[in-house]
């Protein structure tokens, strides 16, 4: 009896060793689904990565936190910029009187006022050969003399940052100026991602090869040291500007208004859970651990109704839903070096013989946007309507068309590998593709491959065809369309290889072409040679089912949501009060 | 043979296996695995770049100085940075050991007495009713995918009942000891199916030697003769068999670390092998085998501690 007792004590004991929850400040608990590796802009290119480092760092511009389209202002730049007649330069003037984070780095500990002078040397630190920034491609080709300084120092021991670079100068100390080489009108969007986020040179300095573990920038929150673990804790930032809640939105967004006029940001802290499974994600949100969560697909029957809505035991907790088409394609692509797939015939047929809206109830729990071509909605080029002739099962089309093709009943056709990534989901997606195309006659075999491999097998050019998926990286159609355009074959974005003179000729056009009617009416038709030509066999436009807890105020879903977390807000009494329910 | 001399011979043999195992890695990583320079940048990988990153990373060298930088490396420990994350791999591994070995430590040690206790019940209530039940509730834990376990334990005992903390991990003590607790129990369950099978052959292979029979014939208790002669006899499997495992506790435990959010280097190492992030592959590799040869090293001297019979040759 003494034994068990004291093993009760002991359990009770180390049980409660816990730390206390906090409620009476506001924090924000989330979690992310893969592990951070560090908080230098210049390596920021998972999405995981961006959305920790924009927490501490700031850019020159970002995105209108509540309108739709997506809309660039600035951040740190003082207005937008002052644009050259021929397209060419672009002066932006820098916000004054924002400081750094404070620390050791600087004179006395206190963080110092921000200069033109640190966008360009942030810059040429993405562009440091010695450094291979992953965010390279953002800026490689476009700015006079940055690629030149960059093949200058290529083999050199160091690089010399005092060097003046023709198109990228601080004209004085609160005047930035760019020149381009040629117009390139997505330039801006490249000044409002996380590789082009502010830095200080001294903190680099400082910090050296750590400087990974030592985020120090302009942002809204503060993260005095890095540690690659399983929790990143933010407090906010005493000494941020005057960045106040907007007062104005778009009509569907208008209702997250309440705040308009507060300074940002809203919280104290933020807590980052790094969750890389789907259960205790699951768990933690339903135990109220987790402020909000992207549905897990296994849990999403238990969440949502057959009409895509929220259950009602869910609602009476007081989670809410937020649902939100992502900026994304997921399609199958034929690798177009085969002279099999330059017969379009056979591609227009085994795109008529698979069934994306089944592919949608097996795989995306019929949430997802069945994709009719290759720009997807929510940005000019996406045609609203259009109906792909060669999109949607028909198999009686399919068998005619595969015989028109010159392969009747799949007769003369090698057997196809269908390479995909070698996660489940994938390997479904592969055999489902498999049995549709043995509908017509057609077999194939599914290849899985770790994700390098996969990702090599395409480079090389060593697949016949293979499922996978693009995000876009800024809100514009030629961030889609770059997937079809010839020079931009592997290892470029464009793997399947697809090269149609037509199409490269409207793209060539219409990538120096500013936004405007012009322009759109370039990516439409570049949309609908897509949609006729089948280079691809188009998926899902997915469809991101977001709950967040009751007390969660402000939430807007986003595909660009670096910097967001300074809108959240949280109100304590109802978090208090709708704990006592779960 | 002086002890001290034999420990010594052994270690020098680690300079032949960590050259084999340097080019193991090697041969595996030019031969085998792909462009890492393609994972590394990612979708938008041009050539020039690639060539680029190849030249940094020192990919464009002769083979054999790259060889000659595994060597380097494995013998100074000084695995230099990650490719993946740019974080120093031996901060990497120091970060991540600690909260490994806060799971697998406790819960190797409490596994492997409860199954050795089990082990010399079974043992001693052999051919019975007990034995039987224990043999086959091993049996049917051993049948259950770990998976399962952990769902479950984290859905009725962390979810519903509140008792542990569904996932999660705070540095320092005590702070760690609920987040370990339910992992720990896990582990055990895992572990005991086997573990109690596997020692209760070894008892069982001991109760039926000659000087068992000599020991009853005298007159000595059953328990005498299990705790005072069989479980003495039965220490060197016994020995074998646990120390060995001890270098792969600090390498973590995958599943029961990703579900419970501890970052050990079960997590880190996945992800290496993921990402193709060569130089933490290759530390984790190397340090492996040096953990390996040196606690086989630890079990010989052991064998000597516990049966005066065994010399060191």
């Amino acid at each position: 009896m003494k034994i068990l007792s004291l093993v009760l004590v002991s359990f009770l004991i180390l049980t409660s060793c816990t730390k206390n929850r906090d409620l009476d400040t506001k924090v924000l608990n989330i979690a992310v689904t893969a592990e951070i590796k560090g908080m230098d802009p210049i390596y920021a290119d998972d999405t995981y990565s961006g959305g920790e480092i924009a927490r501490v760092y700031e850019g020159l511009f970002e995105y209108h936190y509540l309108k739709r389209p997506y809309t660039l202002i600035p951040n740190l730049a003082d207005g937008m910029p002052e644009v050259s007649e021929d397209g060419l330069t672009y002066k932006i003037k820098v916000k004054k009187g924002v400081l750094f984070h404070d620390d050791a780095a600087f004179p006395g500990g206190k963080g110092r006022e921000l200069e033109a002078k640190d966008f360009v040397y942030s810059i040429m630190r993405l562009a440091d050969p010695k450094l291979q920034g992953l965010g390279w491609w953002v800026i490689s080709g476009k700015l006079q003399g940055l690629d030149e300084w960059r093949e200058k120092y290529a083999s050199a021991e160091s690089v010399d940052y005092n060097e003046t670079i023709e198109g990228l100068q601080a004209i004085d100390k609160y005047t930035l100026q760019f020149k381009l080489k040629k117009p390139f009108p997505q330039f801006l969007y490249s000044l409002a991602m996380p590789f082009t986020y502010v830095v200080a040179k001294e903190v680099v300095e400082k910090y050296g090869k750590e400087f990974l573990n030592h985020p120090v920038g302009t942002g809204p929150f503060i993260l005095p040291e890095f540690k690659q673990s399983n929790k990143i804790v933010y407090t906010k930032n005493p000494k941020y500007r005057e960045v106040l809640y907007p007062a104005e939105a778009s009509e569907e967004y208008e209702k997250f208004l309440v705040d308009a006029g507060k300074k940002l940001p809203l919280v104290e802290k933020i807590v980052v859970n790094i969750m890389k499974e789907e259960q205790p994600r699951w768990l933690s949100f339903s135990k109220g651990k987790l402020d909000y969560i992207g549905i897990p697909k296994d849990n999403f029957q238990s969440a949502i109704t057959p009409n895509n809505d929220l259950v009602e035991d869910f609602a009476k907790r007081g989670v809410s839903l937020v649902k939100s088409t992502g900026l994304d394609l997921s399609y199958i692509a034929f690798n177009h070096d085969l002279d099999l797939f330059q017969n379009v015939k056979l591609r227009r047929a085994m795109s008529l013989a698979y069934n994306p809206k089944e592919s949608n109830r097996l795989f995306y729990n019929n949430t997802s946007t069945v994709a009719q071509s290759i720009v997807p909605p929510g940005i000019a080029g996406h045609i609203p309507g259009l109906n792909n002739p060669y999109q949607g099962q028909d198999l009686e089309k399919a068998k005619k068309m595969l015989a028109d093709a010159g392969y009747p009943n799949g007769q003369g056709l090698p057997e196809m590998t269908y390479d995909c990534p070698s996660n489940t989901t994938s390997r479904q997606m592969g055999e489902f593709f498999k049995n549709q195309m043995a509908l017509i006659g057609i077999k194939v075999k599914v290849v899985t491959n770790p994700w390098p491999q996969l990702q090599a097998k395409i480079n090389n050019r060593q697949v016949m065809v293979f499922g996978i998926g693009w995000g876009a990286d800024y809100p514009d159609a030629e961030n889609f369309l770059q997937l079809l355009y010839g020079p931009n074959k592997s290892p470029g974005a464009n793997g399947s290889g697809y090269d149609n003179a037509e199409f490269n000729q409207l793209y060539k056009s219409a990538s120096v072409m500013q936004d405007s009617p012009e322009r759109t009416a370039l990516y439409e038709k570049m949309n609908r040679i897509a949609m006729e030509q089948v280079p691809l066999i188009y998926g899902m436009h997915r469809q991101n089912f977001i709950l967040f807890n009751g007390w969660v105020k402000n939430y807007v879903a986003a595909d660009f949501d670096w910097g967001h977390s300074k809108y959240l807000n949280i109100d304590i009494a109802e978090k208090k009060e709708l704990l006592k329910k779960l | 043979m002086n002890i001290y001399v034999y420990i010594v011979r052994r270690m020098l043999y680690v300079i032949p296996i960590l050259l084999g195992v340097c080019a193991i890695i090697f041969l595996l990583f030019n031969v085998v695995s792909p462009d890492p320079t393609l994972i590394m940048l990612g979708k938008h990988a041009t050539v020039e770049q690639m060539e680029s990153l190849r030249r940094e990373l020192g990919l464009d060298r002769p083979y054999f100085i790259q060889y000659l930088d595994i060597v380097k490396s494995a013998f100074t420990f000084d695995f230099g940075r990650s490719w993946a994350t740019k974080q120093e791999i031996n901060t990497m591994i120091a970060n991540g050991a600690i909260p490994s070995l806060t799971l697998t430590l406790p819960a190797f040690v409490l596994a492997t007495l409860v199954s050795i206790s089990i082990s010399l019940l079974v043992a001693f209530f052999r051919g019975k009713f007990i034995d039987k039940f224990v043999v086959f509730i091993c049996v049917a834990f051993m049948s259950i995918s770990s998976l399962a376990y952990i769902i479950f334990g984290q859905w009725f005992f962390a979810y519903k009942l509140g008792w542990f903390e569904i996932s999660g991990y705070e540095h320092g003590f005590p702070y760690f000891i609920p987040y370990v607790i339910l992992p720990i129990i896990i582990w055990m369950i895992l572990s005991v199916g086997p573990d109690v099978r596997f020692y209760r052959t070894i008892m069982l292979d001991e109760i039926y030697q000659d000087y068992v029979r000599t020991a009853k014939s005298k007159g000595l208790t059953e328990k005498v003769i299990l705790f005072k002669h069989v479980l003495k006899n039965a220490m060197i499997p016994i020995i074998t068999y646990v120390v060995i495992q001890i270098p792969f506790l600090i390498l973590g435990t995958l599943l029961l670390e990703s579900f419970f959010s501890i970052p050990g280097l079960g997590s880190m190492t996945l992800n290496a092998v993921n990402s193709l992030d060569f130089p933490v592959i290759k530390a984790v590799t190397v340090l492996s085998a040096v953990a390996y040869i040196v606690f086989s090293v630890i079990t010989d001297v052991l064998y000597t501690l516990v049966d005066p019979r065994v010399r060191l040759n």
